[in-house]
């Protein structure tokens, strides 16, 4: 039992996107997370920032720990993957941006604080792969 | 197995393979019997980040020095190779197509790119940089890399 999550709540997919500032793919893959967060899968999966499980906060780890998880990383240096793992959790699935552009080679990211058009549509492409993988999880957890 | 000269830089480590040769822009020349094979650097490939795609002229492309090679795109730039020598492209490494990370993970071995049939190799070969030379302008290169971060 987590501070966050008593017998009544539902387990979650947690979500937790890269933390690269100033990067082309991760502002892709939080893009993706909030669209999916927020969007897609409001309610079923929660986003938590890299950021607070490098700093150690309790109920992030908690949340990876007790909760599947998928990473989305910027980059070949896995930091949400292997911050994941460092942290105790287990990562059901991990995505990372530059796999997800080969497969939509017709979005091409580019910006940074404001993705354009084919970033946007990359983070979107990203948020449905991603909604599916939420609705596997859950699913086999519920059957 | 080639052997290498290599530097550190800020917490990048960069080799220089001593077997072959290089024009300035990082492009390794690897003189094979009667063809040439050409990569990237390991430095380019590391100062271009990871690779997306690479778009490659056809097999049989006849080439004069300045020739479009074709397009690498990684996460941070689009990238033109242009030929420093003539002659034709006579194979492309299948790997390009599905694969091109793999210059990043070996560009000296796995990751080369084309082989080439040269048809003035002997006088353009002189404009090329020996792995000493080069080594020394990629150390100057990624030093001022650092300088600017």
């Amino acid at each position: 039992m987590t501070k966050n999550q008593d017998e009544s709540s539902p387990r979650k997919v947690i979500i937790v996107p890269c933390s690269g500032i100033g990067k082309t793919y991760g502002s892709v893959s939080r893009e993706a997370a909030l669209e999916l967060v927020e969007d897609l899968r409001l309610g079923q999966a929660q986003l938590v920032p890299l950021s607070l499980l490098v700093m150690g906060d309790e109920d992030s780890r908690s949340a990876i720990i007790n909760n599947p998880t998928v990473t989305i990383d910027g980059c070949k240096l896995a930091c949400a993957k292997k911050m994941v793992q460092e942290s105790g959790g287990t990562v059901a699935q991990d995505y990372a941006v530059l796999d997800v552009y080969r497969r939509y080679k017709q979005f091409k990211p580019q910006g940074i604080a404001e993705l354009n058009q084919g970033g946007l549509e990359l983070a979107h492409a990203l948020a449905e792969e991603v909604a599916q993988v939420v609705d596997e999880l859950l699913g086999d957890e519920n059957g | 197995m080639p052997e290498y000269l290599e530097t550190t830089v800020d917490k990048f480590t960069f080799q220089v393979a001593t077997d072959r040769l290089y024009n300035a822009e990082g492009l390794w020349f690897k003189e094979e019997g009667e063809r040439v094979r050409l990569g990237l650097s390991d430095f380019l490939q590391q100062h271009s980040g990871d690779i997306a795609f690479a778009d490659l002229q056809p097999v049989g492309t006849e080439l004069i020095p300045g020739d479009l090679l074709g397009n690498i795109e990684t996460i941070k730039v689009d990238m033109e190779l242009a030929s420093p020598i003539s002659g034709k492209i006579s194979e492309i490494n299948p790997a390009m197509e599905d694969a091109p990370e793999i210059i990043n993970q070996d560009p000296y071995g796995a990751g080369w790119i084309f082989t080439i049939e040269p048809s003035q190799w002997e006088a353009e070969r002189s404009g090329l940089l020996d792995p000493q030379a080069y080594f020394i302008q990629m150390k100057a290169e990624a030093k001022q890399e650092a300088t600017n971060l």
